[in-house]
């Protein structure tokens, strides 16, 4: 992402004559430059039908994305299921939580 | 067996049937999970319950997220024990509010009460899962009548039966 006042891409004006360009916040570019993904893990209690229930509900998805999310839990042992900022992967993981899905953040 | 859930057509709201066994068997799992929630940070000691720890997981697995992690739970864990009484709370005063007709408790719920109901039904199997180590692949036709856990793992089972029919009028 090119931050906002930035000149735009470099003309064939003579090289190292730009010294005024502002470093970039890096702490920011790590953030966008890998989000954080949720990840659901298998576990041998929750039902299927109630983890695509559940996928479905708080996330908009489809039945068809559900399932398939569902499944790869299942037989894969853990599936992404969103992703984004910190913030939106430490709030989806609490409303996972309180769904009593098994849900973990980890950079992408 | 009549079916426990039906959606009501005029009103839209759930309509309940519980045999009398049912609804004394969900009485006292809502007043075990009350008391599993009173146990939660009453302890001095670091929490250990594997329930508690199965209801309350970690959100950062990555050991250097330490800070993180301690920062996030101080600002949901509280919500999350309190989201989960009220659902209990929520279950009780359907059954405490119930018609009993020849034994049978009926009762309706609107959506509201019928996320709580699927909630409590959900962290009662996780909390007696847990307790029974229950894996993918047990076999209940397998148990000894004589075994303690037996009972339990009836009730596990059951609580999934119920589960999947209250699924099936949501979705």
């Amino acid at each position: 992402m090119i931050p906002g006042g930035f000149p735009g891409p470099q003309g064939p004006m003579g090289p190292l004559e730009t010294p005024t360009i502002v470093e970039p916040d890096v702490d920011e570019t790590v953030e966008v430059a890998r989000p954080w993904v949720v990840v659901v893990w298998n576990d041998p209690i929750n039902l299927m039908s109630y983890v695509v229930y559940v996928f479905q509900k708080l996330f908009g998805y489809s039945k068809e994305k559900a399932t398939k999310l569902m499944l790869d839990v299942h037989y894969k042992g853990k599936a992404a299921v969103s992703s984004g900022n910190r913030e939106k992967a430490e709030a989806d993981v609490s409303r996972l939580h309180a769904h009593g899905l098994w849900a973990t953040m980890e950079r992408d | 067996m009549a079916r426990t859930f039906k959606r009501n057509k005029s009103t839209r709201a759930l309509d309940v049937v519980l045999e009398p066994g049912e609804a004394a068997v969900l009485t006292r799992l809502c007043e075990e999970l009350t008391t599993l929630l009173d146990a939660d940070g009453a302890g001095e000691s670091e929490q250990t319950d594997p329930v508690l720890e199965r209801l309350f997981p970690r959100a950062y697995l990555d050991p250097t997220e330490e800070q993180a992690e301690s920062e996030w739970q101080r600002f949901v864990h509280d919500d999350l024990v309190v989201g989960r009484r009220q659902a209990v709370q929520t279950v009780e005063s359907s059954l405490a509010g119930a018609l009993v007709r020849r034994g049978r408790f009926e009762l309706s719920l609107d959506d509201e009460q019928a996320q709580a109901w699927l909630a409590v039904i959900n962290d009662a199997r996780l909390a007696l899962g847990t307790r029974l180590e229950v894996t993918e692949d047990m076999d209940v036709s397998r148990l000894d009548p004589d075994d303690p856990d037996t009972a339990p793992y009836a009730v596990y089972w059951w609580l999934g039966v119920l589960e999947e029919r209250l699924i099936d009028v949501l979705l």
